[in-house]
C-alpha cells in the first residue's frame, strides 16, 4: 500500500478555527482514486466543517489541501468545482422553483462557456452547447432513475428523489471527487439501500466518493476505508472492520465506561 | 456657536434615537425592517394634532394636557403598529424574507396616501405645547421646547431600559429576540411577545412623531419618510437589533447632521446626502454596526 | 386560454395590435391615450430591466428609478452639448451601465433587506445630487432639450413617434430578456436566486453573475430614461422620486417575479389603470393611484405571492 504514487486528494494539517473553537484541527488524510471513503464521528465532531473547508465554503485557518497536485484551500467554490470536486448537502439544497432537468443543467455551468452574445444572437455554437447540456442532463437523470420526473419542479419531488437529484446535479460538473454529506439522513432502510446501490454505480463511473455518514450499516456496507473524527481531530483510519474494533473509536462513541 | 450646534444635535439625535428604537426592537425579534415605521411616526404626530384641535380645552396647553396628548398618541401609534403586524406581516412570517418587506412597503404607501387623501395634502401647523422661552447657557440659546424634547426622549428611554431589563415581559422580549423558537419552547407565546414588541416600538415612534411636530411646528403627510430612513441608518450604525446601539446611533447621526449643515459649505443642502452616504458606508464597512454582533449562515 | 397565451404567434399578434393602436386611438381621443400608452411602455422597459435584478437574480432594489434619471439626464446633457439624438441615447445607456456597475461593485456583497435599504439610500442620493448640482443639471428648475423627431415619416405627431420607438424598444427588450433567461446565463441567475450557496457549489461564480444581472438592468433604465427625456423635451428631479422606484418594484411583484409577460401586464395595469380611471371617472382619481399601488403590493404578497402571470418553467421533451 505504501508504494510511491500520487493521491487524488491529500490533506495536510488542515485546520478551521472559529475564534477559540477548533472545529477542525490537524487533519491529515489521503484519498486514492476510485475509492469510497466514509468519514464518521459523533455529532459535532467537525465532519461537516471539514467538508466545508474542502469545498471552499470556509477558507480554512491553516494547512494544505492538495487535489490532483494543486493546492485548493482558500480558492473560490466555483473554482474548486471546476477542478473536479462536487458535493451534496446535509440539508438538501436544490433550486426549488426550477425543474429537475434544469437543476442538473445548472450543474453543467462550470463545464460550459456560452456567455451573453451567444444566447442573445442564438449562435450555432450556443445552440450546439445547449443541446449538449440538455442531453447530458437527461442522461444523468436517467442514471439516477429520475428521468420521468424531469419536468417536475424540484420542490415537488419526494424526499428520496431530491437526494438523488442533488447527486445528479453534482455529477453534471464531471467531478473526479464527489463529496456526499449524509446522503441517507432521514431515509428508511429500503431507500438507504437504493442509495447505496447508486453510490456504487457512481464509483463505477470512475468517480471517487467521500461521504459523511451516520448509519453504520451503510458505512460498513460500502466503504473501502473509514476515517473517524472526534472533537475536530482524526482519531482513527482503516478498513471498516478494523475501525469498529478500535478502542479510541468505541470510546468516542460510547464514552470510557462503555469501552 | 459650537455649543449651540451641539444642543441642536442633541435634540435632533434624541428624536432619531426614539425612532431608531422602533426599528431595532422589531428587527431584533423578527429580523425584518418594519418599513411602515416611518408612517407610524407620522400618524403619531397627526393624532397629537387631532387631539389638540378637537379638544383644545384639555390638550391645548399646560403640562397635564401635554402628558395626556403624549400618552394617547403613543398608545394610538402602538396599536396601529400591532394591527399592521397582525394583518400585513404575520401571515408572511415564514414565507420568505422579501415578502414581509414588500408588504411593509405597501402598508407604508397606503398609510401615507390615506392621510394625503383623507386628512390633508398640505402642511398643517402644529400647536405650541407651552409658551416658548429662551434660556442662555454659556452663550448658547436653548428653548424650553428643546428642553421638553430632550427630557421626554430621555425619560422614555429610561422607561424602556427599565422595562426591558427589569420586568418579566422585558425578559421574555429579550429571550424572543435571542432565539424565538427556543423561547416558544420555554412557554413564552411568541405571537404575544411580537405584538408587544410592535406596540412598544410603535409607541416610541408615535412619541417621536409628537416631538418632531413640536420641533418643526408643522406636519405633513410625508413627514415620516426622511426621519424614518435616517433613523434606520442610525439603528444600523449602532448595530441593528441592539437597543443601546440604536440610541447611540441616533445621537451620532443627529450631531453629524447638525455639524454638517453648520460647518460644510452648502451643508444644509447636502445634509441628507451625507446621512444616506453614512448609511451606505456603514453597511459596507461594518454591517454589524458599532455594537452589533456578526452573524454567519450555517451550511 | 392558457394555450392561447403560450401560442407561438401570440407575441407577434400583440405587437402588431400595439403598433396599430396609435393610429386607431387617434380617432377616439387625440393624444391622451397614445401618451398613456407611451408611458406604459416606458415603465414596461423599467420593469423588464428591474426584472433582471429582482426577478432573475432575486436582489432587492428600491432605488431603480435613479438609473432612469441617469439615462434622462445623460441624454439631456449630451444633447445640450450638441450630440445628435441617437448618439445621446447610446451615451445614456453606456453611462447608466457604468454607474450601475460601479454601484454594484461596492454594494452587492450586502444581502436581502440591507441591499434594499442601501439602494433606497442611493436613489435618494442620486435625486438630491441632481437637484443640488445646479451647474450641470440646472437643479430643481429642470433642463430643456432640443426636439429630436426621427420618425417624422410615419406620423406628424411626436407622441405617436415616441410611442412607436418605445414599443420597438419594449419588443427588443422582451426578446433579449427571453433569450438570456432561456440560456446558461439565465439559469445561473435563477439558481442564485433560489439558493446562493448551492449555486456557488454548482460552479457558478456568484459574485460576477449577480453583478452582471444588476448591471444589465441599467441598460433598460438608461434607454427608457433617454427616450423619456427626448419625448418630453424636459427633465426635472421631480420625476425621479422614491415612489417611482416603488412603482417599478410593484410592477415586477404584481406581474410575477422573473416573468416577462408578468412585467408587461404589471405595467399595463399599474401605469395604465389610474389615468384611465382619471379619464373616464374624475380627475381626482390620480390622487388615489399610490394608494392603489400600496394595496396591490399588500394584497398580492398576502394572497398571490407568485404574481398574476407567474413565470412558468420551460418543459423539456423527455422521450428521446
Amino acid at each position: 500500500m505504501t508504494k510511491k504514487h500520487s493521491f487524488l486528494l491529500e490533506v495536510k494539517d488542515l485546520a478551521q478555527h472559529f475564534g477559540g473553537l477548533k472545529a477542525v484541527d490537524q487533519v491529515n488524510l489521503c484519498i486514492n482514486e476510485g475509492e469510497i471513503v466514509s468519514v464518521i464521528g459523533p455529532n459535532g465532531a467537525g465532519k461537516t466543517t471539514f467538508f466545508n473547508v474542502r469545498t471552499g465554503v470556509y477558507p480554512g485557518t491553516r494547512g494544505e489541501s492538495v487535489f490532483c497536485g494543486t493546492e485548493i484551500r482558500g480558492k473560490h467554490c466555483h473554482d474548486i468545482v471546476c477542478r473536479g470536486v462536487a458535493r451534496t448537502f446535509q440539508n438538501i439544497r436544490l433550486f426549488a422553483n426550477m425543474t429537475s432537468l434544469e437543476n442538473v443543467m445548472v450543474g453543467r455551468h462550470g463545464r460550459t462557456s456560452q456567455f451573453l452574445l451567444g444566447p442573445l444572437l442564438r449562435t450555432k455554437a450556443f445552440k450546439q452547447e445547449e443541446k449538449e447540456i440538455e442531453h447530458m442532463a437527461k442522461e444523468l437523470l436517467e442514471f439516477v432513475g429520475l428521468k420521468s420526473l424531469g419536468n417536475e419542479l424540484a420542490k415537488n419531488l419526494p424526499y428520496g428523489a431530491q437526494r438523488k437529484l442533488e447527486i445528479a446535479r453534482a455529477l453534471a460538473s464531471e467531478p473526479k471527487l464527489l463529496i456526499l454529506d449524509e446522503p441517507t439522513a432521514g431515509m428508511n432502510p429500503t431507500e438507504s439501500q437504493d442509495l447505496v446501490t447508486l453510490v456504487r454505480k457512481v464509483r463505477d463511473r470512475g468517480v471517487t466518493v467521500l461521504l459523511i455518514e451516520h448509519q453504520m450499516r451503510v458505512v460498513m456496507d460500502i466503504s473501502d476505508r473509514v476515517i473517524v473524527f472526534d472533537y475536530g481531530v482524526k482519531i482513527a483510519e482503516g478498513k471498516p472492520k478494523e475501525v469498529v474494533a478500535n478502542a479510541r473509536v468505541i470510546e468516542a462513541y460510547l464514552g470510557k465506561e462503555g469501552a | 456657536m459650537l455649543i449651540q450646534q451641539l444642543i441642536n444635535g442633541l435634540t435632533l439625535g434624541a428624536i432619531y434615537s426614539l425612532i431608531a428604537l422602533g426599528y431595532t426592537l422589531v428587527y431584533g425579534i423578527l429580523t425584518m425592517i418594519n418599513f411602515a415605521h416611518s408612517e407610524v411616526l407620522m400618524l403619531g404626530s397627526f393624532m397629537a394634532l387631532g387631539l389638540a384641535v378637537a379638544l383644545p380645552s384639555i390638550f391645548g396647553g399646560g403640562p397635564i394636557g401635554l402628558v395626556g396628548m403624549f400618552v394617547l398618541s403613543m398608545a394610538g401609534a402602538g396599536i396601529i403598529n400591532v394591527v399592521i403586524e397582525r394583518f400585513a406581516y404575520r401571515p408572511l412570517r415564514h414565507i420568505s424574507r422579501l415578502a414581509p418587506l414588500i408588504s411593509a412597503i405597501g402598508v407604508s404607501i397606503i398609510l401615507q396616501n390615506g392621510v394625503f387623501i383623507w386628512v390633508s395634502t398640505q402642511s398643517l401647523r402644529f400647536p405650541e405645547p407651552v409658551a416658548i422661552d429662551q434660556v442662555n447657557v454659556m452663550g448658547a440659546t436653548i428653548s424650553t421646547l428643546q428642553i421638553i424634547i430632550l427630557a421626554a426622549a430621555l425619560l422614555l428611554m429610561a422607561i424602556l431600559h427599565f422595562f426591558v431589563e427589569h420586568t418579566k415581559l422585558g425578559k421574555a422580549m429579550r429571550a424572543c429576540s435571542d432565539d424565538i423558537q427556543t423561547a416558544g419552547l420555554m412557554g413564552i407565546n411568541p405571537d404575544y411577545i411580537i405584538a408587544l414588541t410592535f406596540f412598544v416600538g410603535g409607541a416610541l415612534g408615535g412619541a417621536a412623531g409628537v416631538l418632531y411636530g413640536m420641533n418643526y411646528g408643522s406636519i405633513k403627510y410625508n413627514l415620516g419618510f426622511l426621519p424614518g430612513a435616517k433613523a434606520f441608518t442610525a439603528a444600523v450604525l449602532g448595530g441593528i437589533g441592539n437597543i443601546r446601539g440604536a440610541v447611540l446611533g441616533g445621537f451620532i447621526l443627529g450631531f453629524l447632521e447638525v455639524l454638517a449643515s453648520g460647518y460644510i459649505p452648502n451643508g444644509a443642502q447636502w445634509r441628507d446626502v451625507i446621512a444616506f452616504s453614512v448609511l451606505i458606508i456603514v453597511l459596507l464597512v461594518r454591517p454589524s454596526g458599532i455594537l452589533g454582533e456578526k452573524l454567519a449562515e450555517k451550511v | 386560454m392558457n394555450k392561447l397565451l403560450h401560442h407561438k404567434w401570440t407575441p407577434w399578434v400583440l405587437l402588431a395590435l400595439a403598433a396599430a393602436f396609435p393610429f386607431v386611438a387617434g380617432a377616439i381621443e387625440a393624444n391622451y391615450l397614445v401618451r398613456v400608452g407611451g408611458v406604459i411602455g416606458l415603465f414596461m422597459l423599467l420593469g423588464l430591466g428591474l426584472n433582471f435584478t429582482l426577478g432573475y437574480a432575486g436582489l432587492f432594489d428600491l432605488g431603480f428609478i435613479a438609473f432612469y434619471a441617469v439615462g434622462a439626464y445623460t441624454t439631456a446633457i449630451a444633447m445640450k452639448a450638441g450630440a445628435p439624438g441617437a448618439l445621446a441615447l447610446v451615451l445614456a445607456v453606456l453611462v447608466t451601465l457604468a454607474v450601475r456597475a460601479l454601484l454594484g461593485l461596492t454594494i452587492l456583497r450586502l444581502r436581502g433587506d440591507y441591499l434594499a435599504v442601501v439602494t433606497m439610500g442611493f436613489g435618494e442620493i442620486a435625486r438630491l445630487t441632481i437637484n443640488n448640482l445646479d451647474s450641470l443639471t440646472n437643479g430643481p428648475k429642470g433642463m430643456q432639450l432640443a426636439p429630436w423627431r426621427p420618425l417624422g415619416f410615419l406620423s406628424a405627431d411626436p407622441n405617436v413617434q415616441y410611442y412607436l420607438m418605445i414599443l420597438a424598444a419594449v419588443a427588443v427588450s422582451c426578446v433579449a430578456s427571453r433569450r438570456l433567461e432561456d440560456s446558461r446565463v439565465g439559469r445561473a441567475w435563477i439558481a442564485i436566486r433560489e439558493d446562493e450557496i448551492a449555486a456557488r457549489l454548482s460552479g457558478i461564480p456568484v459574485r460576477e453573475y449577480k453583478l452582471l444581472a444588476f448591471t444589465l438592468s441599467a441598460a433598460f433604465a438608461g434607454l427608457a430614461g433617454g427616450l423619456f427625456a427626448q419625448w418630453e423635451q424636459f427633465v426635472t428631479p421631480e420625476s425621479f422620486v422614491f415612489w417611482e422606484s416603488i412603482l417599478v418594484v410593484s410592477i415586477v411583484v404584481l406581474g410575477g417575479m422573473g416573468s416577462i409577460p408578468g412585467v408587461l401586464v404589471g405595467a399595463l395595469v399599474l401605469v395604465g389603470f389610474p389615468p384611465l380611471m382619471q379619464w373616464k371617472l374624475s380627475a381626482d382619481w390620480i390622487n388615489y393611484r399610490y394608494l392603489f399601488f400600496g394595496l396591490i403590493l399588500v394584497l398580492v404578497t398576502l394572497f398571490r405571492p407568485q404574481g398574476i402571470l407567474p413565470s412558468s418553467r420551460r418543459e423539456a421533451e423527455l422521450t428521446s
